[in-house]
C-alpha cells in the first residue's frame, strides 16, 4: 500500500492552496459582513465539485471531439452509426447475432437500442411488481409499512455482486432450481446465459427503486381524499382510477427514473448472468475504454449516454412539473 | 446634535435590495425608556428598520447611532439590544431554562448567579416551575413568555418586538399587551415594537411612528397621531375616517361635499384642492332641518357601543357613529364642528393602505 | 381474504428479495466448496477467512475508504449545506444543479470521466484516488438529507443566537448543528452504505493492486467465487443489521419528544 499512498506532489500543493483559499474566504467574508454570511461554507465543496465532476466532464467531452492525436474531429461520433471492421473486431468471438451487427457496422447502435429495450421491459417488469407491493405496504390496515420498508432495505447491504452470483447458484444448470426439477421428474431447463436470465438479475436489483418513490408518495396522501371520493359515491375501483392513481403519479415517475437511468447502464449483470454472450451500453462504454483503449470513442459513447438520458429526464420532468415525487431511500 | 437622553438615533437610514428601495431617509430617534411602536402595513419597512437597529440588516447608506456612538457596522452580537421575534425562534433542542439562560451563559456569568436570574425571570412571566419543560410542550402564549424572559434576562437596554403578539388569538393578545406594557415600566427598558395593529399600537406606546413604503409619514404621541393626522393615509390607517377632496376656499373656510364649512385650519392660500378627514364619531346627527348638509340613511350597523350609519348627501357617503339609531331610509341633517375638520395637502398617491395580516418580505 | 392476498403478495415479493442472500449464507456454512451441493454444516470458511490475506486486505481498504469518505463528505456537504441554504436563489440554483448532475449522471460515466481525470493528471490509480472519488459521489447525498433539515428551521433561530451574544460560531456549532444533526447522521450512514458496496466507481478509479471487496469479487466472479467471501459478506451484513438496530434505537428515543 506504500507506493499506492504516496501523493504526487502537485496535488499536495494543490491540497494546500485549496485550504488556504478555504481559510483566506473565511477571514474575508467574516471581516466583510460581521459574520452574517454563510454562503462561503459551500466555498470547499464548490471547489471540489469543479475539480472532480465538472473537468472530468470537460475532459469526457475533450476526448470524444478529438482523435488519438488530440485532433478536433466528429469521427467518433460518425463511427458510432458506423464503425468499420476494425474498430469491431473485438466483438467477433460474441454471440452470433453480433456477427450480423458487426458485418452491418452497428455495433454500438445495436448494443444501445438493446440495452434500451432490456431497461424498458425491466421498468415495465419492476413497476408491475412494484407498484402492488408499495400500495399495499401503504395500506394503512397493515400496520408494519415501516417495518416493511426496512425490510425492502436490507437486502441491499448485502453486495450487490454476490447477490446477482448467488443466482447463479439457483439458476445454474446444476443449481438449485435444476436440481429440484429434476427430483420432480422434470427435465432441466436451461436458465442462465440468457436474455431473461439478465432481465431476472436487473429486476432483482432495480425493484426497491421502485417500490420505495410510490410508497413515498402513497403515504403522504391524505386518507381523507379517499374518504371524500368515497363519500362522493365512488367505489374502490373508481377511488383508486380517480384518485390514488394520479395521487401516486409523481411517486410512479421517480420510481421510473430511478430504474430506468440505473438499467441502461448496467454493466456485470449481462456479463455475469448473461454468460458474456450479451452486452449492454455500460459493458460497451468499459470495453471501448478498457479493452480496446480507444478512449475517444469511449467518450463520445459516454457523451451519448449523458444526453440521452438528460432527454429523458427532462421528458420525465414534464410529466411530473413539481418534482416531489423525489423518495430517497 | 445629539441629545443626552437619545438612546438610538437614525439619521438619513436608506436600504436597498437589488436596487429596490425599502427604506427612503428614515430618521428617528428614540429616548430611554420609551415605549416606540413603528405601525404600518405589510411591506411598510418597519421590520427591516426594526433588523436594522438588531443588526441583522446593514443600512445602505445613513447613519445608526446608539447613545451617541456608531454601531452601524456592529455585528448583532456585540449590540446592547435583544429581540423578541416572530413566532418567537426559539431553540428547539433545549429546555425552557437552557433557553433562557443561553445568552447568560455566553457572557460567562456563574452558574449560580444564572440559576437565580432564570429563576426570577420565570417568575416575572408566570413560568414558574416550567424550567425543565421541552419547548416544543408549550403553548404558543408560553413560548412567547420564554422568548420574553430570554430576551430580558440579559439586561438589554432596548427590546425590539418584531409583532410578537401576532401568532396569538385574540385574547390572550390583549391580556399580554397590558402584560408587555406592565413589563416594561417595571423594569424600566426602552421598547421598540412592530405592528400592523393599530389599536395595539395606540394602547401601549408612548410614540407611534406611522410608516408607509419606507418612508415614516408621522411621529407623535398616539393621541395626536389619531386627532391630528398627517395626511389621509394616516388618517385612514389610524381608526376610521371619511377621506374627501375638498377646496380650502379661504382661512377657516373649506368647500367639501357640496357645502361650505367653517374650519379651524389657515394658510393653504385661497381656492387650493386639499384632503378633508373626518371621524364617523365626530359628525352629529340633527334635525334635517338645521344640519350643514342632508342626507338619507342607506344603512345601520350596530357595533356593540354605537351604531354605524351610512348617509348619502348625493355628493358623498358619510360613515358615521351614533349611539342613537336612525331608521333606515330617514332623511337627517349632519353637522361637523369647525375644529373637527381635518384639513391636509392633498397626497400624491391616491392609493389607500388595506389593514394587511402577514409577514413582511425579508430578503436574507 | 383480501388481507391474506395482500401479505401473501408482499411475502412472495420478499422471498424474491432474500432468496440470493439466504443462498449465501447457507453457502457459507456449507462443508463443501461446490456451490450447489449441501455437504454437511462447517464453519471452516470462517476460520479461513481470517487467514486469506487477500480478503483482508480488501476488508480493510473497503472499510477504511467507506469510513474516511463518509465523514469527509459529511464534513463538505454539511457546510456545503449551510452555505447553499444561506445563498440567494440564482446562485443557490447553480449550486442545485451542481449537486443533482453527478447523481443524475450513470455511475459509469462518473468512474469513467474520474479516470480519465486521474490518468490525464498523471496520477496513478490507487487508495487515494478511489478515496477521492468516493467523497465525490457522497457528498452530494449528504446534502441532500441535510438540505431540508435546514429549511425546516425557524430561520431565525440563528438570528436569535446573535442577538442574545453568539459569535456566527458559537451560533453554527451550538444552534444550528443540533438542529440538523438527524440530517448529518442520515447522511452519514447514507454516505457510509454507499461507499461500502460501490463497485462502478471504484472499479475505474483504483489499480488492480489496491482492491476494494467489490472489485475483488468482481476479478473472482469468472473463476469462481469463494465461500470465504460469502462468509464475510453474512459478517459484514450482520455487522450492518446490528448497527440498524443501534440507529433505530437512537432514534427512536428523541422522536417521541417531538
Amino acid at each position: 500500500m506504500n507506493q499506492s499512498l504516496s501523493l504526487p506532489s502537485w496535488m499536495l500543493w494543490l491540497l494546500g492552496l485549496f485550504l488556504l483559499g478555504f481559510v483566506l474566504l473565511a477571514v474575508y467574508s467574516v471581516k466583510r459582513t460581521n459574520g452574517i454570511r454563510r454562503s462561503f461554507f459551500a466555498s470547499p465543496y464548490t471547489l471540489w465539485m469543479v475539480l472532480f465532476t465538472i473537468v472530468p466532464c470537460v475532459l469526457i467531452a475533450y476526448y470524444a471531439l478529438t482523435d488519438a492525436n488530440g485532433a478536433f474531429t466528429l469521427d467518433n461520433f460518425r463511427n458510432f452509426w458506423d464503425s468499420n471492421y476494425s474498430v469491431n473486431q473485438l466483438y467477433t468471438q460474441m454471440g452470433p447475432e453480433y456477427e450480423v451487427l458487426i458485418q452491418r457496422g452497428t455495433v454500438n447502435i445495436g448494443i444501445l437500442v438493446y440495452s434500451l429495450w432490456m431497461a424498458l421491459l425491466c421498468t415495465i417488469i419492476c413497476l408491475v411488481l412494484g407498484y402492488p407491493a408499495a400500495y399495499f405496504m401503504a395500506d394503512r390496515n397493515i400496520k408494519i409499512g415501516s417495518i416493511l420498508v426496512v425490510l425492502f432495505i436490507i437486502p441491499m447491504w448485502m453486495n450487490f455482486l454476490l447477490r446477482t452470483i448467488a443466482w447463479m447458484t439457483l439458476l445454474e444448470d446444476q443449481g438449485l432450481i435444476n436440481t429440484l426439477l429434476k427430483s420432480l421428474g422434470f427435465h432441466s431447463v436451461q436458465l442462465m446465459y440468457n436474455d431473461r436470465a439478465v432481465l431476472l438479475g436487473m429486476v432483482y436489483n432495480f425493484l426497491p427503486f421502485m417500490v420505495f418513490p410510490i410508497y413515498t408518495s402513497l403515504t403522504k396522501m391524505d386518507s381523507k381524499l379517499l374518504e371524500a371520493a368515497q363519500d362522493l359515491g365512488a367505489n374502490h375501483l373508481h377511488t383508486f382510477w380517480r384518485v390514488t392513481a394520479p395521487l401516486s403519479l409523481p411517486g410512479v415517475i421517480s420510481g421510473i427514473t430511478m430504474v430506468f437511468m440505473p438499467s441502461v447502464t448496467t454493466f456485470f449483470i449481462p456479463r455475469i448472468l448473461g454468460g458474456g454472450n450479451t452486452m449492454m451500453f455500460g459493458d460497451l462504454i468499459e470495453n471501448r475504454f478498457l479493452t480496446e483503449g480507444n478512449w475517444n470513442l469511449g467518450s463520445a459513447l459516454s457523451l451519448i449516454m449523458m444526453v440521452l438520458i438528460l432527454i429523458s429526464l427532462s421528458v420525465l420532468r414534464k410529466a411530473d412539473p413539481e418534482g416531489e415525487g423525489g423518495g430517497m431511500i | 446634535m445629539v441629545e443626552k437622553e437619545h438612546l438610538i438615533d437614525l439619521q438619513h437610514i436608506c436600504k436597498e435590495y437589488d436596487d429596490t428601495a425599502v427604506l427612503t431617509d428614515i430618521n428617528l430617534y428614540i429616548r430611554k425608556k420609551e415605549f416606540v411602536t413603528l405601525l404600518g402595513p405589510s411591506g411598510c419597512g418597519k421590520t427591516t428598520t426594526l433588523r436594522i437597529i438588531g443588526g441583522f440588516e446593514y443600512p445602505t447608506s445613513g447613519t445608526l447611532l446608539f447613545e451617541g456612538k456608531d454601531i452601524g457596522a456592529l455585528p448583532p452580537y456585540k449590540r446592547k439590544v435583544n429581540t423578541i421575534f416572530q413566532k418567537y425562534a426559539l431553540f428547539p433542542h433545549l429546555n425552557v431554562f437552557d433557553n433562557i439562560a443561553f445568552g447568560q451563559k455566553i457572557a460567562k456569568v456563574p452558574t449560580k448567579e444564572i440559576n437565580i436570574r432564570v429563576e426570577k425571570m420565570l417568575e416575572l412571566v408566570n413560568l414558574r416551575g416550567y424550567g425543565k419543560r421541552s419547548v416544543d410542550q408549550l403553548s404558543g402564549g408560553q413560548q412567547q413568555r420564554v422568548a420574553i424572559a430570554r430576551a430580558l434576562v440579559n439586561e438589554p437596554q432596548v427590546l425590539l418586538l418584531d409583532e410578537p403578539l401576532g401568532a396569538l388569538d385574540l385574547k390572550l393578545r390583549k391580556d399580554m399587551q397590558l402584560e408587555l406594557k406592565r413589563m416594561q415600566q417595571a423594569l424600566g427598558i426602552t421598547f421598540l415594537y412592530v405592528t400592523h395593529d393599530q389599536e395595539e399600537a395606540l394602547t401601549m406606546s408612548d410614540t407611534v411612528v406611522v410608516m408607509s413604503d419606507g418612508r415614516i409619514l408621522q411621529i407623535g404621541d398616539p393621541k395626536s397621531v389619531y386627532d391630528e393626522p398627517a395626511n389621509a393615509f394616516v388618517a385612514d390607517f389610524i381608526g376610521e375616517s371619511n377621506i374627501m377632496r375638498g377646496m380650502m376656499l379661504q382661512d377657516e373656510l373649506v368647500r367639501f361635499s357640496g357645502a361650505n364649512f367653517p374650519c379651524v385650519d389657515a394658510g393653504f392660500g385661497e381656492n387650493q384642492p386639499v384632503d378633508v378627514v373626518v371621524r364617523p364619531e365626530d359628525i352629529m346627527i340633527v334635525g334635517n332641518d338645521i344640519g350643514q348638509i342632508t342626507g338619507i340613511v342607506q344603512s345601520v350597523l350596530f357595533k356593540g357601543v354605537h351604531y354605524e350609519m351610512m348617509i348619502d348627501t348625493g355628493e358623498t357617503i358619510f360613515k358615521v357613529h351614533s349611539t342613537v339609531m336612525q331608521a333606515q331610509g330617514s332623511n337627517v341633517g349632519l353637522s361637523i364642528v369647525p375644529y373637527n375638520i381635518h384639513i391636509m395637502k392633498p397626497m400624491l398617491r391616491p392609493v389607500l393602505p388595506s389593514e394587511g395580516e402577514g409577514e413582511e418580505e425579508e430578503a436574507l | 381474504m383480501r388481507k391474506l392476498v395482500k401479505r401473501g403478495y408482499l411475502a412472495l415479493i420478499l422471498l424474491f428479495l432474500y432468496i440470493p442472500i439466504i443462498v449465501l449464507i447457507l453457502q457459507s456454512f456449507n462443508a463443501g466448496k461446490s456451490r450447489a451441493k449441501w455437504e454437511g454444516f462447517s464453519l471452516q470458511w470462517y476460520s479461513e477467512l481470517f487467514k486469506d490475506q487477500a480478503i483482508m486486505k480488501a476488508l480493510y481498504v473497503t472499510l477504511s475508504i467507506a469510513v474516511i469518505a463518509a465523514i469527509a463528505a459529511t464534513v463538505l456537504g454539511t457546510l456545503a449545506a449551510i452555505g447553499i441554504h444561506a445563498m440567494r436563489k440564482r446562485p443557490q440554483a447553480v449550486m442545485m444543479t451542481m449537486t443533482n448532475l453527478p447523481m443524475t449522471m450513470p455511475d459509469i460515466v462518473t468512474g469513467i470521466s474520474l479516470m480519465i481525470l486521474f490518468t490525464f493528471s498523471k496520477i496513478e490509480r490507487g487508495y487515494i484516488t478511489m478515496l477521492l472519488a468516493h467523497i465525490t459521489f457522497n457528498t452530494p447525498y449528504v446534502i441532500l438529507s441535510v438540505l431540508p433539515k435546514l429549511k425546516q428551521m425557524n430561520k431565525h433561530t440563528y438570528e436569535a443566537a446573535l442577538d442574545l451574544g453568539a459569535s456566527p460560531s458559537y451560533a453554527l456549532v451550538h444552534v444550528i448543528l443540533p438542529e440538523i444533526s438527524p440530517g448529518v447522521i442520515t447522511g452519514l450512514l447514507l454516505a457510509f452504505t454507499l461507499s461500502l458496496d460501490d463497485f462502478v466507481i471504484s472499479y475505474f478509479t483504483t489499480s488492480p493492486m489496491v482492491q476494494n471487496l467489490s472489485t475483488l469479487i468482481y476479478s473472482k466472479a469468472r473463476i469462481g467465487i469463494e465461500p470465504t467471501l460469502n462468509a464475510l459478506s453474512a459478517l459484514m451484513f450482520l455487522a450492518l443489521l446490528v448497527l440498524l438496530l443501534i440507529v433505530n434505537r437512537r432514534a427512536s428515543n428523541p422522536a417521541k419528544a417531538r
